[in-house]
């Protein structure tokens, strides 16, 4: 009797999809840094921090989502708390001052938020009194959301910060926004979009026009996204094999363990790997959806719909970059991107889901 | 419906629409991650092969090895011709930063224009970026020492090696050797088979060029997998090796062509000395020279214009293109055609008083008094225009003309040196064809005694006095060792040869030619003097300034019995033959004849000096007599 209720309540197939996910990504860091001086043992650093997302994972899996709810609004301005203390105090990497030196390791506090901002976004929606999303309650989404999505975008990291829109449009839609207002909203951010892009940096600029014409400047701005395909296509249908990837080990693939590591994949493992790491991204989203539909109360929906909102735009965001139909951000995939924080963070968003599913048969 | 149904009521309602907006939550996560791998299909399945393809290239380099240029030898082995290494400072473009910070250091540093550099590495934008650019060629161990001391101002210049063509003597060989230079378009459009490329050193002119084929080789190339900032990594896979140029071996003695050169000194002229038993070229220069060696690094603009500007033209091969009137040397051909043709025997006399009237025109000849009544002999040795006046009016130009394309005269020799000319043969159908004029009798009379319209090259003279010395074989003059062909005899009789070979010998025995003479090694030639200018006839040559004295010609052989060596020179503006052409030929034989000549006597006062001196002392010039003026 208590066996079975412990299974029940633990969401093994998704845990499994996360975890796989984690492990495909282990491999093809290894076979990304093999080559790069210094970073050749990277994998097992990604390994260790899989252990500490897992205990954290399991963490918050366990306490009652309820419970997190509770402290949702405090952990959220606690995160944003860091995000201000980021600025002021932080480690510029690459030029985006992102990173929060904790004794020894670095730290990412805007992955961190972006949980706190799924929880905090669930939250509010499942505690209002009115279940519409009009001026009111718009503007209080958009203070949660928009908040640390400014400061991070004030770091500068644009990428993070396009990561939060999926968040809030999901927020808006399952909030029960009205289709005459997101019509409104889409006239307005067309009419904008010249401002908008005259306040863009030029490089920025670059990296858009690149997307529409890759032969644009194959050397600079295009080279990163033509090297992707390039490694993307090469390794057709079945791959180069594991660790063969010449696009990756020749260094010709930028970033090929963090923001492109799916390239490697796709380059080593072929379509077949490619499609893969899809399904196994579709079934942790399924899983949410899942959930979501299972969930006894509002809160656990939004909180799935909300993690699923938020992995959904940053695969988009990452898979749109690698075969070339997004300008060039750095994003990680979900679970398989190298970065300890992102990976904690991606983690304890799957706990929430399989929190949620764990108690659909509570009281 | 109190208060309470109606919150239940929206309740379900929104609980249905969260419902809805979840599915479309799911349907676009449906289309968003089947639209990416549809993606992948495409980039994958439907263009893999075409990805596969760009990953090869960018993996792999193919980096060409050009082949080593083959060595030219003289007759002696001696290196005429070899390729050295060199150095080359380079910019190398791979992953290439502060290019203009570092040109500009650059400038301070070598004072190698900056705006020079920056539009040669504009210019390479399209080429892939592991070829480097180039920044000085056959840099200096000083130029890299200044570098390499600011080795943290230049971190993306290199030193590279590299091959020149080497060319020990340089001016001395320019003209037989010729230079090597990076191919061209027309070059390029011509030889079409793939043998060459872009950026290939072919052979430009001489036997560089005649013999391009031989001494080029065959590049190589190589596939070596390099990293993205362009370093090779692991193994390289064979590709082809190159074939180096075969060596190849002239007939030319590097010491004669030396002497030759010197001897020639400052004058503008020509000489070509040769084998007259096979046409195998010994020497063969043109005056004034270049450097070869200046070509072998990229020529720069001003280099090449002042050599193409230059006035008295160096890059002419003198000995080969350049025509003239051959004055005298003419009347040895002429004498053949008489005695062959019967229009004269040996015992045949004329009286010179001076001067002849001949078709209603006075003819002069050179000597004011006459030369009395002369033989075919004394005519010859003392180059009486007035016998040959005659002679060439009893011939006729049909004759001349048949005995000079017998003796090549007019006709390129085919030596193996590109650009010969044939000149302006003696010859009325070739007047009437190219002048669009009728010959005049008068212009035979001029061509009989080398003059009008006649226009020969050194090497075709050569060829001509080469016949008479060799008994009568045209051979034909080559710079290859393995390109003599077999001589074609003539139907000269021997009979006339030896009249034609007594009358040389006198030449330089007691004629216009004792400047040639050569102790103990007879000599045999003729001397001969091309009017540039009416005014010139009958003047004193010393009287004239330099510009408008006469062309100045000997062409001879030795030794006298049994010809070993054949030439012809030719001093532009020389005045006399035998005053400036033959003083050349002399020094060249002599050193020749070295080994068979007593030894040269020395300033400075060796115990057996004076002994010397005194043999030497039947020399007239080695005696320091002054010539005596004649042509």
């Amino acid at each position: 009797m208590l066996r079975r209720r412990l299974l029940d309540r633990l969401d093994v197939p998704t845990i499994v999809a996360a975890l796989g996910l984690a492990l495909v990504g282990m491999l093809a860091i290894a076979s990304a840094t093999a080559e790069q001086p210094g970073r050749a043992s990277l994998w097992q650093t990604q390994l260790v921090w899989l252990a500490i997302a897992s205990t954290v994972a399991l963490v918050v899996m366990t306490v009652d989502y309820h419970i997190w709810a509770e402290f949702a609004l405090g952990l959220h301005a606690a995160g944003v708390a860091l995000l201000v203390a980021v600025l002021l105090f932080g480690k510029a990497v690459g030029g985006n001052r992102s990173w929060l030196d904790v004794g020894p390791v670095a730290f990412q506090p805007s992955e961190f938020v972006k949980w706190t901002t799924c929880l905090a976004t669930a939250a509010f929606l499942s505690k209002r009194v009115h279940n519409r999303v009009r001026l009111v309650q718009g503007l209080q989404l958009v203070a949660i959301i928009g908040t640390p999505m400014a400061l991070i975008a004030k770091q500068p990291d644009m990428g993070t910060a396009l990561t939060f829109v999926p968040i809030f449009l999901g927020a808006m839609l399952l909030g029960g926004i009205q289709w005459r207002w997101v019509l409104g909203a889409a006239v307005v951010v067309a009419l904008l979009t010249p401002v908008g892009w005259g306040h863009l940096k030029p490089y920025q600029r670059e990296r858009i026009l690149t997307v529409a014409n890759p032969d644009r400047d194959p050397s600079g701005v295009g080279y990163q996204v033509r090297q992707s395909k390039i490694a993307v296509g090469s390794g057709r249908v079945t791959g180069k094999g594991l660790f063969k990837g010449t696009q990756n080990r020749l260094n010709f693939l930028p970033a090929q363990h963090t923001d492109f590591v799916l390239a490697v994949i796709a380059e080593e493992l072929g379509f077949i790997g490619a499609a893969g790491v899809l399904v196994l991204l579709y079934y942790v989203l399924y899983r949410g959806l899942v959930a979501a539909r299972s969930s006894q109360d509002r809160l656990g929906t939004y909180l799935s719909l909300l993690v699923v909102c938020w992995f959904t735009g940053q695969t988009a965001i990452n898979i749109g970059m690698v075969v070339g139909l997004m300008p060039t951000i750095g994003v990680p995939l979900p679970f398989v991107s190298y970065g300890g924080t992102a990976l904690i963070a991606v983690m304890c968003g799957v706990a929430l889901i399989a929190n949620v599913r764990g108690h659909r048969f509570v009281n | 419906m109190d208060y309470r149904e109606r919150w239940e009521l929206k309740e379900y309602q929104s609980e249905q629409r969260l419902g809805r907006r979840a599915n479309l939550l799911h349907a676009t996560i449906i289309v968003v991650l089947t639209g990416f791998l549809g993606m992948f299909w495409y980039l994958q399945i439907v263009k893999g092969v075409d990805y596969e393809l760009l990953a090869e290239n960018n993996r792999l380099r193919r980096i060409t090895m050009p082949p080593t240029r083959g060595v030219v030898f003289d007759r002696h082995d001696a290196i005429l011709a070899s390729t050295r290494p060199a150095l080359n400072l380079v910019l190398v473009r791979e992953g290439l930063q502060d290019a203009d910070a570092q040109m500009k250091r650059l400038e301070s540093v070598l004072g190698i224009p900056y705006q020079g550099m920056k539009d040669r590495l504009t210019a390479m934008h399209r080429r892939p970026t592991f070829e480097p650019l180039v920044i000085k060629e056959d840099v200096q161990l000083a130029d890299i020492a200044k570098v390499e001391a600011r080795r943290e101002w230049f971190p993306s210049v290199e030193v590279e090696e590299t091959a020149l063509r080497d060319y020990p003597d340089g001016p001395a060989v320019a003209h037989a050797v010729g230079y090597v230079g990076e191919v061209n378009e027309s070059q390029l459009a011509k030889i079409a088979d793939g043998s060459i490329q872009q950026g290939d050193i072919v052979g430009k002119s001489g036997i560089e060029r005649q013999y391009d084929e031989v001494l080029r080789g065959r590049r190589g190339w190589k596939l070596v997998t390099v990293n993205s900032l362009g370093r090779p990594f692991g193994t390289s896979q064979p590709g082809r090796i190159p074939e180096d140029g075969r060596p190849l071996k002239l007939t030319i003695d590097k010491t004669l062509q030396r002497t030759l050169v010197e001897a020639l000194a400052d004058e503008v002229g020509s000489g070509i000395f040769m084998d007259p038993r096979t046409g195998a070229v010994l020497a063969l220069a043109s005056t004034p020279g270049y450097d070869p060696n200046v070509f072998t690094a990229p020529v720069s603009h001003t280099t090449w214009m002042s050599l193409v500007n230059d006035p008295r033209r160096p890059l002419n091969d003198r000995a080969i293109s350049s025509f003239y009137a051959p004055g005298s040397t003419f009347k040895v051909l002429m004498t053949i055609a008489g005695l062959e043709s019967g229009a004269i025997t040996p015992s045949s006399t004329v009286a010179c008083s001076g001067s002849v009237v001949v078709y209603g025109r006075p003819f002069l000849c050179w000597k004011k008094g006459g030369h009395g009544v002369v033989g075919v002999h004394g005519a010859l040795v003392h180059s009486c225009n007035v016998f040959y006046y005659l002679l060439g009016k009893r011939m006729g130009i049909d004759t001349i003309s048949k005995y000079a394309k017998m003796f090549n005269i007019g006709e390129t020799t085919g030596i193996d040196i590109p650009g010969e000319t044939r000149g302006n043969p003696p010859s009325a159908e070739w007047k009437e064809r190219t002048r669009k004029e009728p010959w005049y009798p008068g212009d035979t009379i001029s061509v009989s005694i080398g003059q009008g319209l006649l226009a020969v090259t050194p090497v075709q003279m050569a060829t001509m006095i080469s016949a008479v010395a060799n008994g009568g074989s045209l051979v034909r003059p080559h710079l290859a060792r393995d390109a003599d062909v077999a001589p074609v005899k003539l139907p000269v009789s021997a009979g006339t040869l030896a009249v034609i070979r007594d009358a040389l010998a006198d030449v330089v025995e007691e004629g216009t030619a004792t400047r040639a003479q050569l102790g103990p090694i007879r000599v045999a030639g003729k001397t001969g003097t091309a009017q540039v200018f009416k005014k010139s006839a009958g003047v004193d040559a010393d009287k004239l300034s330099k510009d408008e004295r006469d062309h100045a010609w000997f062409v001879g052989y030795a030794p006298a019995e049994n010809p070993e060596i054949a030439f012809a020179i030719v001093v532009e503006h020389g005045g006399h033959g035998g005053t400036t052409a033959a003083p050349v030929a002399r020094k060249v034989l002599e050193a020749f004849f070295a080994d068979r000549l007593p030894p040269k006597p020395t300033p400075d006062a060796t115990p057996a000096a004076g002994q010397l001196q005194a043999r030497l002392g039947s020399r007239p010039e080695a005696a320091g007599a002054a010539p005596t003026p004649a042509r």
